[in-house]
């Protein structure tokens, strides 16, 4: 992993470092979602809630997919297995931080494993071996009852405690989500917007070329596959904080469909811009989806089609490439 | 470029969609109850998309059905219906109960098909002090081990409905089964509901197997089994898509012929009974209610439901029916409709005489309640479930 | 019952399974391999076939309702790929993924259409009189449908197979894959062979969700699983021959047959179990063509 902290010489590297007008921006927005519980209905911040621990989820699986060219259908395996270690953490008595921080370690060890399988593969054969993972990971979610819960999954989480105070209104568990979402988002942006980042765009527009100039392109990309798997499984910590139930479903393949649709929706040119796809997905799935007389698909469905048609990007592609290339 | 304004425009987009759907005011201190003391909101959850949809539609026009003829008055308070889609599991059925409680602030709960929706919203439910009538999902711990003094029950558990088939057969002298459900926690509770009453009576599992849940089109692989177990007949729990399969396949294969098939009701109940067609024909199963029940109350909400919808009435539409009927009832006698006076009250609401199900009243805040044999065969051209024998009352996770 | 019917049954039961999937993820193997699209909405046309399947023939098919029901789904499969075609015609140049969310999108407008079209109940059908029954030889019952299933799904898998590698309009669409330029200049226009290419994996599609209707029974979900069985056996198979998906087909057949009985336990692991298998082993699949040429 040494090649990541250097900085060889590599085509087109970006500003290092965070502007000030980028910094400006970030403080602003975060003030901006900080204040949102003030003046949202409660549900209306439950639903921010959502979109918060989905959007990261999409945020660091666009590391994988806008960064690295690696797009896979299976990182809900590493959400869910955040949620149910943090879950089981959390019922088992350290709920807050400590059962985050369990989730995120068993979620980059999870991914480390599925990694060291899956890199070796690329394109569409990446995307159904990821599909693989996830399904089994969500079948032994089913299958290991003891721990899990099976099908019903694990519920009655204890809500985090700061402080001696218990977070289990809308907008406690926002403030707390929010904090935390920051973090890890933060934490994206330094990787793929500093010198890794440049690397890793490297492999993504020519794995051959970052070979030859001797670069160990392969565990790079296993690099990349852990932190993003680390970072869904703070997301999927905060999913247990949240909804307070973890089920094999946050494990499984519509999970990881819509985060993938989520970052393709949000272009997978920023950081960022896989938040906002997340949060349309959620809106129109959860808020608008549950009260359309069961036409809550028809809506996504129909957000799909007009996102390709209305809205093409213009940003940069996403690289699955023809296996046959 | 494109791409900041494909982003500006999502970014927009989402932002009045929170707002716009959801409302803005604030999320800081306390949600006040709607109830003026004429009124009372309900909020529906029931599966609109996915595969458990008819069970949905079922539950809805029990429920209507109800109201239709009460007035529209639940214990003499104008009743007012919010309609929230479950979807197929707690990822949309969370949801839709957090926006029924925060957005629309509604009173009382009512429906619920998925037992691990059920589950995951005890938190809310009890935070938020309201009352959950359960008229579907049958998890033994929603009213056992994660048990919530706001949620109650008017359906069964699984494990009562499979027992009551355990102890008829052991009784009647059949000595030998196979036992077959899907490999999820209503199978593993049908299995061992049905086993412990079974062994209890007598009888021996000579073999048992838990297919994928929703992943098996193709039951021949179990079929062999049970095939070569040696068993005098197949115990089974499957409900939906599945029980129109496994019923099919266990004629095509020939085994109906040989190894008779008995089951947890649900196996041919409702709409899957008609798709099933003669493959169905004498399979025998156990259930809280079927539609050629003999009794007055059965009789009027039968011809009261043919008329208004057209079709045979179910299990579920009687599950949702008395929801509406004991939350009537609690609502007359609490005067209130907050979650800890209703609860109080349901907890005195005594035995239900007047049920098209017969008389059943709540144990542990689930129903005890008779159980039926019943016989599939053709009646006017259509397959009903017809009633062989009262098997008598069960408690709830007996 | 003696050990080797078991395994009879099973073998045989895993060709008629195998075959079926063949038929059915043929058609998405095509549009994948040839024309580069990954056409989510594969599922919904098979579930489009298998309604229409009860929708003309009822719980109970007769041979006159059967015909009936080929002729519908041969020409809505055909309909439904030339509209696809269109509809995916502008994003060609566009990735993979965008054209995922299409037809993802598509998909799920299909579902909510067949929803309203056929209600949420199963749907079943029987095949018609004569392939309704059980066949029992020497004490071995086996559904007749499943036995004529492995006839006609054969036959079919030749045809598809023939036309593909050994007539000249498969010659006409693997031209297109190569050089679709060459192919202008020999005065065919792509376009029109990319809807050709469409309506001939659409259909194939339709007719797979006809002929397994009896066995799998029309209804909201079986989409979704279709497709993820279809999308399976391509990508085992490899990308850009009709070879691959066949054998790959074949293998699944088994597996959730044979493997389902003799290691009932591991059940739900299998499919993506051995999906992930072959991927570590072979993470370009099995048959995927070589760079540069054929195999």
């Amino acid at each position: 992993m040494t090649s990541l902290a250097q900085t060889r010489a590599a085509p087109a590297r970006p500003r290092l470092g965070v502007g000030a007008r980028t910094a400006t921006g970030i403080a602003a927005g975060t003030l901006l979602l900080a204040a949102a519980p003030l003046y949202l209905a409660p549900y209306a911040t439950t639903t921010l809630t959502r979109i918060l621990v989905f959007g990261l989820l999409a945020a660091s699986l666009n590391l994988l997919v806008g960064v690295v060219g690696l797009p896979s259908l299976g990182h809900a395996a590493f959400f869910g297995v955040g949620a149910y270690a943090a879950a089981w953490t959390a019922i088992h008595g350290l709920a807050g931080a400590g059962a985050l921080l369990v989730g995120v370690v068993v979620a980059a060890l999870v991914a480390l494993v599925a990694g060291a399988v899956a890199v070796r593969a690329s394109g569409v054969f990446f995307l159904m071996l990821t599909l693989a993972i996830g399904e089994l990971t969500q079948q032994a979610a089913d299958s290991w009852e003891s721990v899990t819960g099976g099908s019903n999954g694990l519920y009655g989480v204890p809500a985090p405690t700061l402080f001696g105070t218990v977070l289990d209104q809308p907008a406690t568990t926002y403030w707390y989500v929010l904090g935390f979402f920051v973090v890890g988002m933060l934490a994206l942006r330094l990787v793929s917007t500093s010198a890794p980042g440049v690397v890793l765009r490297g492999i993504r527009d020519s794995e051959d070329r970052m070979r030859a100039l001797g670069y160990r392109t392969t565990a790079i990309k296993l690099g990349a596959l852990v932190f993003a798997g680390a970072v869904a499984g703070l997301a999927g910590g905060l999913l247990a904080a949240q909804q307070r139930l973890v089920t094999p479903a946050d494990v499984g393949f519509e999970t990881s469909a819509l985060a993938l649709l989520a970052v393709v929706i949000g272009g997978t040119g920023s950081w960022w811009g896989p938040c906002l796809g997340a949060a349309l997905v959620i809106v129109v799935r959860d808020s608008l989806g549950a009260t359309l007389d069961g036409h809550g698909p028809l809506a996504l469905g129909l957000l799909f089609v007009l996102v390709v048609y209305l809205l093409p990007t213009g940003i940069a592609r996403i690289r699955l490439r023809r296996a046959a290339s | 470029m494109t791409g900041i304004n494909r982003r500006t425009f999502l970014g927009i987009s989402a932002g009045l969609g929170v707002a716009g759907l959801t409302g803005c005011g604030s999320s800081i201190g306390a949600a006040a109850a709607s109830g003026d003391g004429h009124t009372v909101k309900v909020g529906l959850v029931i599966p609109q998309a996915g595969v458990y949809t008819p069970l949905g539609v079922d539950i809805q026009r029990g429920w209507d059905l109800w109201l239709r003829q009460h007035d529209g008055r639940l214990g003499g308070r104008r009743v007012t219906t919010v309609v929230a889609d479950e979807g197929e599991g707690p990822q949309t059925g969370v949801p839709a109960v957090q926006k029924l409680l925060q957005n629309d602030r509604v009173d009382v709960l009512v429906g619920i098909v998925s037992s691990a929706t059920a589950l995951g919203v005890r938190d809310l439910v009890t935070s938020a002090r309201r009352l959950l009538v359960i008229a579907n999902a049958g998890a033994g711990a929603i009213t056992g081990t994660n048990r919530s003094p706001y949620i109650w029950r008017t359906s069964f558990t699984n494990a009562q409905v499979a027992a009551a088939m355990g102890r008829h057969l052991a009784e009647s002298g059949v000595r030998r089964v196979y036992a077959i459900a899907p490999d999820y926690v209503a199978g593993t509770e049908a299995i061992k509901g049905f086993s412990n009453a079974y062994r209890a009576g007598g009888g021996t599992i000579v073999g048992q197997s838990q297919p994928p849940f929703g992943k098996t089109q193709d039951y021949q692989p179990f079929l062999s089994r049970i095939q070569s177990s040696g068993a005098q007949g197949t115990f089974c729990f499957f409900g939906g898509a599945e029980s129109v399969a496994f019923v099919k396949q266990y004629a095509q294969f020939g085994l109906s012929r040989t190894i008779p098939l008995y089951a947890s009701g649900f196996l041919v109940e409702g709409g899957v009974l008609s798709a099933q067609g003669q493959a169905a024909d004498g399979v025998l199963s156990t259930l809280h209610y079927t539609s050629e029940l003999d009794n007055p109350a059965n009789t009027a909400f039968g011809q009261a439901f043919r008329s208004a919808y057209d079709a045979t009435p179910t299990a579920y539409a009687v599950q949702a029916w008395d929801a509406a009927e004991v939350l009537s009832r609690a609502v007359a006698q609490a005067g209130a409709v907050d979650g800890d006076s209703l609860a109080a009250a349901l907890g005195s609401v005594g035995v239900l005489t007047d049920s098209p199900r017969g008389p059943w009243s709540f144990v542990q805040q689930s129903p005890r309640q008779n159980f039926y044999l019943r016989r599939v065969r053709t009646r006017a051209g259509a397959p009903v479930n017809s009633v062989v024998e009262d098997l008598g009352p069960l408690d709830p996770e007996s | 019952m003696p050990t080797t019917q078991i395994a009879v049954t099973a073998m045989v039961n895993g060709l008629a399974i195998g075959l079926l999937l063949f038929i059915t993820a043929a058609g998405l193997s095509l549009i994948f391999g040839m024309m580069d699209v990954l056409n989510l909405a594969h599922g919904a046309l098979f579930l489009t076939g298998a309604y229409l399947a009860w929708w003309i023939g009822g719980e109970q098919q007769t041979w006159p309702s059967l015909a009936r029901a080929v002729v519908a789904v041969v020409v809505l499969g055909a309909a439904a790929g030339g509209l696809l075609s269109l509809l995916t015609a502008p994003l060609s140049r566009r990735s993979h993924l965008e054209q995922a969310l299409l037809t993802l999108g598509i998909a799920l407008v299909a579902a909510d259409i067949l929803s309203a079209l056929f209600g949420d109940d199963v749907r079943a059908t029987e095949p018609p009189a004569g392939l309704d029954g059980t066949v029992t030889i020497a004490g071995w019952s086996y559904p007749s449908y499943r036995l004529a299933l492995v006839g006609i799904a054969a036959l079919l898998a030749a045809a598809v197979y023939w036309t593909v590698e050994r007539t000249s309009l498969g010659a006409l669409f693997r031209a297109t894959v190569s050089d679709r330029d060459m192919v202008a200049t020999v005065g065919v226009d792509p376009r029109l062979v990319r809807g050709g290419v469409f309506v001939l994996g659409s259909v194939l599609a339709t007719l797979a969700g006809l002929l397994g209707a009896p066995i799998y029974h029309a209804r909201p979900g079986l989409d979704t699983t279709i497709l993820v069985l279809a999308l399976v056996v391509v990508v085992v198979g490899g990308l850009g021959s009709i070879r691959g998906p066949l054998i790959a087909a074949l293998l699944f057949g088994q597996v959730e047959s044979v493997g389902r009985a003799v290691l009932p336990g591991l059940a739900s692991f299998l499919l993506f179990g051995t999906l992930a298998a072959v991927l570590v082993v072979r993470p370009r699949g099995l048959f995927t063509l070589a760079p540069g040429g054929r195999r």
